[in-house]
């Protein structure tokens, strides 16, 4: 017997305890939405009844919270995010390693996640800093409060977003699905629930970090980037070209018998490159996960 | 149902879902939510549902991660907001081929428990 929404959803969370927290707020979001939908629709049909008697059918054909984790359980373990590592043990030689990580989705998926960061980092850590700012001025006005409120659900729509992003980039499970808030709630409480929510904050603080942080990640792949293809056609530019090398404003050709030995370590950076940009990608991708995934 | 039963069902039902999903968005005129779906597969179940509704929210996730469904999210006046489900080009290629397996499955099943194979 479940006495409302929220004590099955308390139920489905414990069942689910140990499983991936992306996973756990998906098959929660999906349990909220499932049996506050059908306790509206049927509403007329369950008119008079407690929402107790009312659930008790719903959660019938529902399934038990038991039933329902382990559904999730067992499709989870079927569908890994789409560029999460499948090669359990890499027998490739070192150098097979080291210049495969140019055909490795993952990589790929590192080295965009590093470029797009600038304008998402632009976006969203502009609009919470700018929002954030306005809304907090809007606070010292009665009329400030709801729309402290929308600028709360929107950096929860944009940790969604960015959360989507890192999984398909990054390989890291992130929720796929919105968090509700309680419809049985007042708007007074609706309010005080999306302040208290550490949820709340830790995106808010997470798209914040985002702006600097998509700036770096930009520039330092980019430049890695540029810097691996200018080395690789250097000898081609110089010679074949005349097109010197423009360091920082100087033209300058650089020695015949040192063309060999740049374009050589171009063909060695742009690999490391997207090594470092797989490891960056992976503290990122644990670092987003703590952040915008509700515990 | 007693355990054994319902251990048959739950097994048969893990690749069923998908199908079942499917078939249904396949038919639909527009794009359906979660629970629109699983009222509409209960009006063709019988008495026992064979399959709890909220089984099918996973594998709706699944299809949708495959590329075989796409989704969206919107608000709704009566309740909290609705994610969507359409079946994509890819689903209905996959569809028509899950058809035939099914199909096929269906047959070899039949000729055996009716006893036509040679044993």
């Amino acid at each position: 017997m479940y006495r409302d929404v929220r004590d099955y959803l308390e139920k489905l969370k414990r069942e689910l305890e140990g499983a991936d927290p992306a996973l756990i707020q998906d098959a929660l979001s999906d349990a909220e939405g499932h049996l506050r939908t059908a306790l509206e629709e049927e509403s007329v049909r369950t008119l008079g009844l407690s929402e107790t008697k009312a659930l008790e059918s719903i959660i019938e054909k529902y399934g038990t919270p038991s039933e329902v984790a382990s559904a999730y359980r067992a499709i989870e373990s079927r569908i890994p995010p789409v560029l999460a590592a499948t090669r359990p043990q890499d027998s490739r030689s070192l150098w097979a390693r080291f210049f495969g990580v140019l055909a490795e989705a993952r990589a790929w998926g590192a080295f965009s996640y590093m470029l797009l960061a600038l304008f998402t980092g632009i976006i969203f850590g502009g609009w919470t800093l700018l929002g954030g700012l306005i809304s907090a001025c809007s606070l010292l006005f009665i009329i400030g409060l709801p729309i402290f409120g929308l600028f709360l659900l929107s950096i929860r729509g944009i940790a969604l977003l960015e959360g989507r992003i890192v999984e398909a980039l990054l390989g890291i499970r992130m929720p796929r699905k919105p968090l509700f808030l309680d419809r049985s709630l007042g708007w007074a409480d609706k309010f005080k629930a999306l302040v208290t929510d550490a949820y709340s904050w830790k995106s808010f603080l997470y798209a914040v970090l985002l702006f600097p942080l998509g700036i770096v990640y930009y520039g330092v792949f980019g430049l890695l980037f540029v810097l691996s293809l200018s080395f690789i056609t250097s000898p081609v530019l110089e010679l074949v070209f005349h097109i010197p090398l423009d360091l920082f404003g100087d033209n300058v050709f650089t020695p015949v018998w040192f063309l060999p030995v740049v374009c050589i370590a171009g063909f060695f950076l742009l690999p490391l490159t997207f090594h470092f940009a797989k490891f960056i990608g992976k503290i990122h991708g644990r670092f987003a996960k703590s952040m915008l995934v509700r515990k | 149902m007693t355990d054994a039963n319902k251990k048959f069902q739950k097994e048969l039902n893990s690749g069923i879902a998908a199908l079942v999903l499917l078939g249904v968005l396949d038919q639909a005129k527009d794009a359906m939510y979660g629970y629109q779906i699983a009222k509409l597969i209960e009006t063709h179940d019988e008495e026992i549902p064979m399959m709890k509704q909220g089984a099918l929210y996973p594998v709706l996730r699944s299809l949708e991660s495959s590329g075989l469904l796409e989704s969206f999210v919107n608000p709704s006046v009566s309740g909290p907001p609705r994610r969507y489900y359409n079946i994509t080009e890819s689903g209905r290629e996959t569809l028509i081929r899950w058809m035939e397996i099914w199909d096929r499955t269906k047959g070899f099943v039949d000729r055996i428990l009716e006893g036509k194979a040679d044993v």
